[in-house]
C-alpha cells in the first residue's frame, strides 16, 4: 500500500511540473494574443499581399522598449509621428508640418503650421498643439532639451514662434530629428502616460494597433491621413539585433523589407530573383582619432604618412564586399556640404618620404627609427555595432608593417572612456554618425571644440575657431554648407583624424514593394507611398 | 516546515542586500557614462555644461554612499527608479518582459523533459547497448554545440528551407517552438548524464534487488524505484537551471528576437542603464532563492528519508 502511494505521489510530481509548464505556455500565449490581430507566419505574410488587405512586414535590428515619440526614434521611423520639417532625397531641409518657417532674428523662429491636418485622435493640427507637443517633449527628454536649448514659445492660430536659449542658427535642423516629432498631448491626457507610450497618437499615416516590447508594433493605415491615403491597410515592423535571423527571415519570404543585412550573406539572396539588396549610402563615418599629447602622432609628417598607408580601396572592396565608398572628409562627398576632392589612395613610397623628413629611417631589420627608438604605435580597437570596425586596424597594421611601422592594436569596450582615462595611445578607431540632420554644424562643433561629446581627446584645430564662429552665428543654408566645406579642408589639412570609410546601409528589399527607396537618414521606413503588388 | 520558510525569507533579504551592494559598485568602478547615453539620443552635439546639468538633475555627482542610500530608499518604498534611456519605470519594463521568459521556460523545460528522461532512462536500462551509445553521443554533441549555431541551424531548417514556423518574434505558440527547443537541448546532456548514472546507482541497490525478488516488474522498478531515486541530484541542478532561465537567456532571446529579460537587460548593460540594471538584479535574485526554496520542498516530496527527519524533528 506504502509503495502504491510513494510511486503516486512521485508521478503526481512529474504531472504537476508538465501541467504547470503547458498551462503557463498556453496561458502565455493566449494572452500575447490579445490586442494581436495576427502572428505575422510564414503563410500569412506571404498571403496578405494577394488578399484585399494590403500588409507588410519590415524587420529594423535595434530593438525599442517604448514608442515615446520623444525618446525614441520608432515612432517616426514606424509612420505614426511626423515631423516640422524634413530630409528630401538630397539631404536637403523641407517643409513637413510646418508649411514655411523664416528667422525673425539670431534666436527667434516663426513657423507656419499647415492647415487641415488631424492628429489620429481626430483633433486639429494648430500652433497650440505643435507648443504642448515640444513642452512634453522637454520635459520628458534631457536630450532633447539639450539639443533644442528652447527658451520660450509663443502659439496663436497657425503661426508657432520659438525663441532660444542662445543665438541658435542651426535651429531647424534639429527639427527633422525623430524625436522632435509632434504628438497628440490630449491625447496622452486622456490615455495616460504609460498607456500613451505604447500607443502614441501622431499625425502619420499609420497607427498602432499592437506594440510587443523590444519585439514588434502592428499598425494600421490612418483614413484621414493628410498627404493621401496610405496605399497599406496594415504593416507589421519587427525589431532583431542578429543579422543572421534577420537576413533568414528576408530569405523565407517572412519579410518584406529588411534593413542592415550582412555583406558577407548577399551571395544567397542574388540567387533568389524576387528578392533584392538595396546598398544605400550612409551618414556614418569610420575614422581614426589620433592622440594629441602622443609624442609620435602629434608630428603632422607622421599623421600624414599613416593615412597614406590607410588602404581604403582594400577596406571597400576586402571588408566591406564593395558596400562603403572611401572617404576624404568627416561627411560623406555625396553631401551638399561634403568634400568633392578625390580620397587619399595607399602611397608607401609617399609615407616614407615623409616619415624620413620627420626623422625616422630604417634598421637593418627594415623597421623604421628615431634616435635609436623604434616606430611603434597602439591603435585602439573596438567593436560597436559595426561588424567590420575591429577589421580595419587589422588592414592599416599589415599596410603599416610593410613601411617598417609596428602597429599594436589592443581591443576595448569604450573608446571613449579608455581615450578620456588614458594617454598611453596613439591612435583610436572611432565611428560617427556625423550628419543626422543633413547639416554639418552639429559634429563640427562636438568633434573639434575641446570639450565637445564626439572629442573625448580634446582635439583643438586653431585655425578652425573663426569659421566655426561664423558658422555658428549663420543661418543661410547655402552659406553654412560653404563654411562647412572651409571647414573641412581646414581640417584634412591640420589632420587630427584620418577619415577611412563611410560604409553603406544594406536593405533587402521585397520585389512585390513599391513606392518606396530607403534613405540614409534612416528616419522615413513606414510611409503612406509605400506598397505592395 | 515554517520556521524553515521563515529563514529563507530572512536569508533572501540579506542575499538581495548584498546583490544590490555589489552591483552597485561593480556598476560604477565600471567603464562607460549614463550621462552620454541619456544625452546622445538624440545624436546631436552635447556640451560639458549639458552634461553637468544631468549628472546633477539625476544625482550622479552625489557621493557613491548617498547614491546607493538614496536608490535603497526608494527600493524600500517600493519604487525601483526609471530607465535613464526612454524615462519608462523599471518595473513597467521588468513585468512587460516577465510574461515572455516565463513563456519560454515553460517550453524549455518541456523540451528538456521530454528530452532527457527518455534518453537516461533508455541509456541506464540498456548499458553499454546501442541505445545507450546512442544516447551518449546525443549528449555529446548537444553538450558540443552552442545555443547561438543550434538556434541559427532550427531557424535554417525549419524555417527558411521547410517554412514551417516564423523565424522570430511573439505571438502565438509556433514563435515559441524554435527558441524552446534551442534551449532545451543545449541544456539536455547535462540531465542526460545525470539520470543515467543515477539510475544505473539505484539498480544496484539492495532494495532495487528486494524488487525484484517479489517479482515486480521491470520497467515498473525502473520508473517507479529508480528513476525517482535518480531525481534528487537533478533536483539541484535544476534549481539552477530555473532559475537562470527565469533572468532570461541573452543568446537564444536575442537571436529570435524573444522579448524578454535577458535581451532586456543585455541592452541596459550596453547603454550604462544603472536603475534598469539593479532592478533585474534585484529580480533575478528572488527567482535564485524562491528556486532554491522549491527545490528543497521537491527533496521532501521525493525522498521518504527527508520528511521523516524532518517529521521526527532531526
Amino acid at each position: 500500500m506504502s509503495l502504491w502511494i510513494r510511486s503516486k505521489r512521485s508521478t503526481v510530481f512529474l504531472g504537476f511540473i508538465l501541467m504547470l509548464c503547458l498551462s503557463i505556455v498556453l496561458f502565455g500565449c493566449t494572452q500575447d494574443k490579445v490586442g494581436n490581430t495576427s502572428s505575422g507566419s510564414p503563410s500569412e505574410t506571404n498571403n496578405s499581399s494577394s488578399s484585399a488587405s494590403k500588409h507588410v512586414t519590415i524587420i529594423h535590428s535595434l530593438p525599442n522598449d517604448t514608442l515615446d515619440p520623444h525618446n525614441t526614434w520608432i515612432a517616426l521611423r514606424a509612420g505614426i509621428t511626423e515631423t516640422l520639417l524634413r530630409l528630401d532625397e538630397n539631404m536637403e531641409i523641407t517643409p513637413w508640418l510646418a508649411s514655411d518657417w523664416e528667422a525673425k532674428d539670431e534666436r527667434t523662429w516663426i513657423f507656419t503650421i499647415r492647415e487641415g491636418i488631424k492628429f489620429q485622435d481626430g483633433s486639429l493640427l494648430n500652433a497650440e498643439a505643435v507648443k504642448a507637443s515640444f513642452e512634453r517633449g522637454i520635459t520628458d527628454s534631457k536630450a532633447l532639451d539639450a539639443a533644442l536649448k528652447i527658451d520660450s514659445i509663443e502659439a496663436s492660430g497657425q503661426k508657432l514662434q520659438i525663441t532660444t536659449r542662445e543665438p541658435y542658427p542651426a535651429f531647424p535642423t534639429e527639427l527633422v530629428h525623430p524625436t522632435t516629432s509632434i504628438i497628440s498631448v490630449a491625447a496622452e491626457d486622456s490615455m495616460g502616460k504609460v498607456a500613451f507610450n505604447s500607443a502614441p497618437v501622431g499625425t502619420g499615416p499609420f497607427m498602432v494597433t499592437s506594440f510587443t516590447s523590444g519585439s514588434e508594433i502592428r499598425l494600421t493605415r490612418f483614413d484621414d491621413y493628410w498627404d493621401g491615403k496610405p496605399k497599406l491597410n496594415e504593416a507589421t515592423f519587427k525589431f532583431n539585433a542578429d543579422a543572421n535571423v534577420r537576413t533568414l527571415a528576408y530569405q523565407s519570404k517572412q519579410a518584406d523589407i529588411v534593413f542592415h543585412l550582412s555583406p558577407e550573406m548577399l551571395v544567397s539572396i542574388d540567387a533568389d530573383s524576387e528578392l533584392d539588396v538595396n546598398s544605400v549610402t550612409s551618414l556614418r563615418t569610420h575614422y581614426f582619432t589620433y592622440n594629441p599629447a602622443s609624442s609620435k602622432v602629434s608630428d603632422i609628417h607622421v599623421r600624414q604618412a599613416l593615412d597614406k598607408l590607410i588602404d581604403r580601396d582594400a577596406i571597400v572592396q576586402d571588408i566591406m564586399l564593395g558596400h562603403a565608398s572611401p572617404a576624404n572628409g568627416p561627411f560623406n562627398a555625396s553631401l551638399s556640404f561634403g568634400n568633392k576632392e578625390g580620397y587619399q589612395k595607399v602611397d608607401e613610397a609617399g609615407a616614407l618620404q615623409l616619415l624620413e623628413n620627420a626623422g625616422y629611417s630604417k634598421d637593418s631589420d627594415g623597421k623604421l627609427q628615431k634616435d635609436g627608438k623604434p616606430l611603434t604605435l597602439k591603435l585602439i580597437a573596438f567593436t560597436g555595432v559595426n561588424p567590420e570596425l575591429p577589421l580595419i586596424p587589422q588592414v592599416v597594421q599589415s599596410e603599416a608593417a610593410k613601411a617598417g611601422i609596428t602597429i599594436e592594436i589592443v581591443s576595448v569596450e569604450y573608446p571613449e572612456v579608455y581615450i578620456a582615462d588614458h594617454t598611453d595611445w596613439d591612435i583610436s578607431t572611432t565611428s560617427y554618425l556625423t550628419s543626422p540632420r543633413g547639416d554639418g554644424g552639429s559634429f563640427l562643433n562636438s568633434a573639434y571644440v575641446p570639450g565637445g561629446s564626439y572629442n573625448p581627446a580634446n582635439i583643438e584645430v586653431k585655425e578652425l575657431k573663426p569659421i566655426l564662429k561664423e558658422l555658428n552665428e549663420t543661418g543661410d543654408t547655402e552659406k553654412r554648407n560653404q563654411l562647412t566645406q572651409q571647414a573641412v579642408t581646414m581640417i584634412n589639412k591640420a589632420m587630427p583624424h584620418s577619415y577611412i570609410i563611410n560604409p553603406n546601409i544594406l536593405v533587402g528589399l521585397n520585389n512585390r514593394v513599391t513606392g518606396w527607396k530607403p534613405g540614409p537618414e534612416e528616419f522615413y521606413i513606414l510611409t503612406h507611398t509605400l506598397d505592395v503588388k | 516546515m515554517l520556521l524553515q520558510l521563515f529563514s529563507r525569507m530572512i536569508q533572501l533579504i540579506f542575499v538581495l542586500l548584498m546583490l544590490s551592494i555589489a552591483t552597485f559598485l561593480l556598476m560604477k568602478m565600471a567603464p562607460g557614462d549614463p550621462v552620454l547615453t541619456i544625452l546622445k539620443a538624440s545624436e546631436g552635439a552635447v556640451s560639458q555644461l549639458d552634461q553637468e546639468q544631468v549628472r546633477e538633475q539625476l544625482g550622479l555627482n552625489l557621493p557613491l554612499i548617498q547614491q546607493y542610500g538614496l536608490w535603497l530608499w526608494s527600493v524600500l518604498q517600493l519604487d525601483l527608479g526609471r530607465s535613464l534611456v526612454n524615462n519608462r519605470a523599471v518595473w513597467d519594463l521588468m513585468m512587460d518582459r516577465l510574461p515572455a521568459t516565463i513563456n519560454l521556460t515553460a517550453g524549455a523545460v518541456i523540451v528538456l523533459l521530454l528530452v532527457s528522461v527518455p534518453l537516461g532512462v533508455v541509456a541506464a536500462k540498456y548499458k553499454g547497448k546501442w541505445p545507450d551509445h546512442l544516447s551518449r553521443l546525443f549528449a555529446l554533441i548537444g553538450a558540443s554545440i552552442p545555443s547561438f549555431w543550434l538556434g541559427l541551424l532550427l531557424v535554417y531548417a525549419f524555417a527558411f528551407k521547410l517554412n514551417w514556423l516564423p523565424t522570430m518574434g511573439s505571438g502565438d505558440i509556433r514563435h515559441l517552438i524554435l527558441p524552446s527547443i534551442t534551449l532545451g537541448f543545449v541544456m539536455a546532456p547535462e540531465y542526460i548524464r545525470l539520470l543515467r548514472s543515477g539510475i544505473l546507482d539505484a539498480l544496484s541497490q539492495e532494495y532495487v534487488r528486494a524488487a525484484r525478488a517479489r517479482g515486480i516488474a521491470e520497467w515498473r522498478i525502473l520508473a517507479k524505484h529508480a528513476l525517482r531515486a535518480a531525481l534528487l541530484p537533478v533536483m539541484t541542478i535544476f534549481g539552477m537551471s530555473l532559475s537562470g532561465l527565469l533572468a532570461g537567456s541573452v543568446v537564444t532571446e536575442t537571436l529570435f528576437a524573444w522579448p524578454g529579460l535577458g535581451s532586456m537587460v543585455m541592452e541596459a548593460i550596453i547603454q550604462r542603464n544603472y536603475p534598469v540594471i539593479q532592478g533585474y538584479v534585484l529580480l533575478t535574485g528572488v527567482f535564485v532563492v524562491t528556486a532554491n526554496i522549491l527545490v528543497d520542498l521537491s527533496y521532501r516530496l521525493l525522498d521518504p528519508r527527508i520528511r521523516a527527519k524532518r517529521g521526527r524533528g532531526v
